[in-house]
């Protein structure tokens, strides 16, 4: 076995001492360094690929723990989300308002808030430009209330006028002759998906824009006797003055399964995308609905003290009679943790945020601040995706390479030290696998078993088609190491020892050609990772609704989406990337740090 | 064993692999769902009446020859292969032969013209690194070119259709010519080529990272052999000793990558096709799948399959050429 000594004193005397007595152990002065010892030691002192092995492990880390602080629905999309780009703006409210803010109001990625003067100032993420056009004061006079919906304004002012601003299609420019004029008293306003609502104090209400999801319809004696609204992208459901709750639909859902004992007792209402929830005068809140993301799950301890409530997409929040808040429902973005220790004179919550103006005249924010790398266009928290894409490229990267080099150092172990008929019949094998062209290979493959089988299935399938196809370059080149080794005097001791044959390969041979074996697995990691993201970008690796760097890119691929929304494939690319580099480092300095006359190059 | 036996030994080897590789094929398209007689009458099933459509399906079964027994179909379409029939495709209503001319002509000239771009490049490149090894130009190429073939020709891609077709307009983003571009002769060429800028700049870039460093590592092996020192003794001109001494015999373990970079490339091109919208043979095979055309992706992965195994054949032939003292006698 190649033991090679190294000296840490390495005086003239010793080695003087040294050439006396040739090759025997010099006891404490001579350290014994197996192969692999060394190729550590010189491949800590490579700096390239030490750089390659902190960035590769911090990225490694971050996407095999960051998911768990970090959750991800994989099913989850909310088109009121899409293409936001990166950025934690969503929540800093405007200094002018702090302290003397009228009405905010949470849309889809951007909020719009009036001071008491009757100003407007708008934050955030803006879906269109067309939002960034507010009417002059001059034009509207003293604005009183404002509502923000998914990519529109709309905003009243004291004579009842009311005004709208950014996306101007589906009808939604075109305000009623009634309210445009002015002279109605407007109690509330809406803003939705794509559709305007607005309630009059005599309990007629107006809607306009697109109602293709909403289908409104009014059950008879229900306008003129409005005395609130709630509104989600399904359904609009109102309270009327008598304290009762009347979806505005004619079609029967999870909404329309209103309880009968709460009639007539009703003081507010609020809708999630989900469910529905009404406080009753004895401060109870009942709701009904589905419960996928908790909304049916008020907390015990807020029965009978609740006042009234508010619904934001997925979360609700109550104001209770001491003015405390208390949230519930979905709180992936923190939505639902309403501070403990403020005093609040009114809430708004829409979508993922909540704004609350303090009875100080304070304005205290809580839920969505952004997205760290923006959302694409289902979306989706692309930050979250490239964590848990991150692992699926990198798992399906490591167990291919798990396989292929399984298989690569059996047949080569076999093939090398056997020789003769098994080497050529398993050489022969080598090579018609190693003919099979690779890409085109994978994706038939892929696009042919992995059509009547599970996504989890599909993705082991991936794996078992790169493993089993990528296996001929380790074989090759253990069994090159392998025939230089097995002449050498140990394996003779070991047959002589009568050590089986299995044995002499993979017990004694395999240990003095891992640093080769380990060096090439390295390398055909990097080359796995990539050709999964190839596969997966071009749709026939692993499929959506699983996150990989590769299929996460697959969006990106037209001119508009790389102008527009680069954060949709720049982030993904970079990590992909920096990954790829870094494992080629890493490769390339462990060759170096094995062969020592690479070193001169 | 003269050159000629050898060859002749490695031809029959490599139409034996062919075999086996095109019967794994056909076991594996034999299984897939989905059935090619159904796809390739369409809508004909709601609009007949049931025992028409039935014998209708018998009709169009028998005419595929997809009612005969597995090794008779394969050797039926074996046999057609051969004499160039590649079958119907369901999915054009012609026959394959008629309709992979162009693609293949596409995906040919995209990949000849990434090869000269790479060759012209790296080979040159890979040689001046090994002469000034451990320069500054030298470490900073060693930097370029693992970034080079370390990143995703997609990945690339994106990065050059931002750069070079969505900031600064130059080259178009897909396609192989301008939208009712009526040019002719010299200026449909300059079109074609104009349009082919972008797909072959990327499918050169890890070509041009990879093949660069083997040059450089085999031309340093090569620099340091003794025969290098004589011929520098004899007083022979530098680029003498570099270009005609060093770089020949540095070609070997250059000839060996190259051949796996090629078949590699072919393969790589479906990515770059799909992403440029290039019509060739990548393209093809994608949509193939998609339709569930069974011919045209036989077709595709024959052809796939006889470029991989002629690259071994000119891998052997170029052995035989680029050194005269490997002896095949392996």
């Amino acid at each position: 076995m190649r033991k090679d000594k190294k000296n840490k004193r390495s005086t003239a005397a010793v080695a003087a001492q040294r050439m006396v007595l040739g090759g025997l152990p010099q006891e404490e002065e001579e350290v014994l360094q197996s192969p692999l010892q060394m190729v550590v030691g010189a491949f800590v002192k490579d700096k390239i690929a030490m750089t390659g092995v902190v960035l590769f492990t911090f990225i490694f880390l971050c996407c095999i723990f960051l998911p768990f602080f970090f959750p991800i629905d994989l099913y989850y999309q909310d088109v009121t989300q899409a293409n936001v780009g990166p950025g934690f703006g969503m929540l800093k409210v405007p200094s002018q308002l702090k302290n003397n803010a009228q009405d905010l109001s949470v849309g889809s990625s951007f909020s719009v808030g009036l001071d008491k003067d009757g100003n407007v100032y708008e934050w955030g993420t803006f879906p269109n430009e067309k939002l960034k056009k507010i009417p002059s004061s001059s034009e509207t006079g003293k604005l009183v209330q404002v509502s923000a919906g998914l990519d529109h304004v709309v905003a009243v002012n004291e004579d009842g006028q009311i005004f709208t601003w950014g996306n101007d299609r589906m009808g939604l420019a075109s305000i009623p002759m009634d309210l445009r004029t002015g002279g109605n008293d407007i109690k509330q306003i809406y803003a939705g998906y794509q559709i305007s609502l607005a309630l009059t104090e005599d309990g007629e209400m107006y809607n306009w824009g697109s109602d293709y999801l909403l289908s409104i319809s009014y059950p008879e004696g229900v306008q003129g006797n409005i005395e609130k609204f709630a509104a989600s992208t399904n359904i609009v459901m109102v309270l009327t003055k008598d304290g009762e709750v009347v979806p505005l639909t004619n079609k029967t859902s999870a909404y329309t399964q209103i309880p009968e004992e709460i009639q007539g007792n009703v003081v507010d209402l609020a809708l999630t995308d989900e469910c529905a929830a009404a406080v009753t005068s004895d401060g109870r809140v009942y709701t009904w609905g589905n419960n996928i993301k908790k909304g049916l799950d008020v907390p015990e301890n807020i029965q009978g003290q609740v006042v009234s409530i508010t619904g934001g997409r997925y979360h609700f929040t109550a104001v209770l009679q001491d003015g405390t808040v208390r949230g519930w429902g979905d709180n992936t973005h923190g939505q639902a943790n309403a501070p403990k220790d403020v005093t609040v004179a009114s809430v708004d919550s829409g979508y993922y945020a909540n704004y609350a103006i303090t009875e100080d005249g304070s304005v205290v924010a809580w839920g969505l601040k952004g997205y760290l790398m923006g959302t694409d266009d289902l979306g989706r928290d692309l930050f979250r995706r490239i964590l848990v894409g991150g692992r699926m490229t990198m798992t399906v990267g490591a167990i291919a390479v798990i396989i292929s080099t399984i298989i690569g150092i059996v047949v080569g172990g076999i093939s090398g030290y056997k020789g003769g008929k098994v080497d050529n019949l398993l050489m022969r094998l080598t090579e018609i696998v190693s003919s099979i062209p690779f890409l085109p290979f994978c994706i038939i493959l892929s696009s042919i078993l992995g059509n009547s089988i599970s996504e989890t299935q599909r993705i082991i399938l991936i794996m078992c088609i790169l493993g089993l196809l990528s296996w001929p370059g380790i074989a090759r080149l253990v069994r090159g190491s392998v025939l230089a080794e097995r002449e050498q005097e140990f394996v003779t001791a070991a047959k002589a020892l009568g050590v089986k044959e299995f044995g002499i390969i993979f017990r004694h041979i395999l240990p003095n050609i891992i640093t080769v074996i380990i060096v090439n697995a390295t390398l055909n990691f990097a080359t796995c990772m990539l050709t999964e993201s190839s596969l997966s970008f071009i749709g026939f690796g692993v499929t959506e609704p699983n996150a990989t760097w590769g299929n996460m890119l697959t969006g990106a691929q037209n001119g508009q989406v790389i102008e527009n929304y680069w954060w949709r494939w720049v982030f993904p690319a970079l990590m992909l990337g920096i990954c790829t580099i870094s494992i080629n480092c890493i490769g390339d300095g462990l060759r170096d740090a094995i062969d020592p006359k690479s070193k001169e190059r | 064993m003269g050159k000629g036996r050898y060859l002749l030994k490695r031809l029959i080897y490599i139409v034996f692999v062919f075999f086996i590789i095109s019967i794994l094929m056909f076991w594996i398209y034999k299984s897939m769902p989905g059935d090619p007689v159904d796809i390739m009458l369409g809508s004909s099933k709601t609009t007949m009446k049931p025992d028409a459509y039935q014998a209708l399906y018998e009709k169009t079964k028998a005419s595929l020859g997809l009612d005969q027994p597995l090794p008779i179909q394969y050797f039926a379409w074996m046999g057609n292969m051969l004499t160039g029939h590649f079958g119907y495709s369901t999915q054009y209503k012609q026959e394959v032969i008629n309709v992979i001319g162009a693609p293949m002509f596409n995906t040919v000239l995209l990949n000849l013209l990434t090869m000269v771009v790479v060759f012209v490049i790296s080979i040159p490149l890979g040689i001046a690194t090994a002469v000034r090894k451990n320069g500054a130009f030298d470490k900073s190429v060693q930097v370029l070119t693992i970034v080079g073939y370390s990143i995703p020709t997609f990945i690339i891609a994106l990065l050059s259709i931002f750069l070079l077709a969505v900031k600064f307009p130059i080259f178009p983003i897909s396609g192989v010519r301008s939208a009712g571009s009526t040019a002719t002769g010299l200026a449909a060429v300059g079109d074609m080529l104009w349009h082919m800028a972008l797909p072959v700049l990327v499918m050169s870039v890890s070509g041009i990272g990879g093949i660069t460093r083997y040059v450089r590592a085999a031309m340093i092996d090569v620099l340091r052999m003794d025969y290098i020192k004589t011929a520098r003794a004899k007083g022979l001109r530098e680029k003498t000793v570099i270009y005609i001494h060093a770089f020949r015999n540095a070609l070997i373990p250059v000839v060996t990558v190259t051949t796996w970079w090629v078949v590699g490339l072919f393969g790589g091109s479906i990515v770059i096709e799909s992403v440029f919208l290039w019509p060739g043979l990548g393209k093809m095979l994608i949509d193939g799948l998609l339709q569930r055309d069974f011919a045209v992706v036989l077709t595709m992965q024959m052809f796939y399959v006889v470029l991989s195994l002629a690259g071994n054949v000119i891998m052997d032939v170029a052995y035989t050429m680029v050194d005269p003292r490997v002896r095949l006698d392996g």
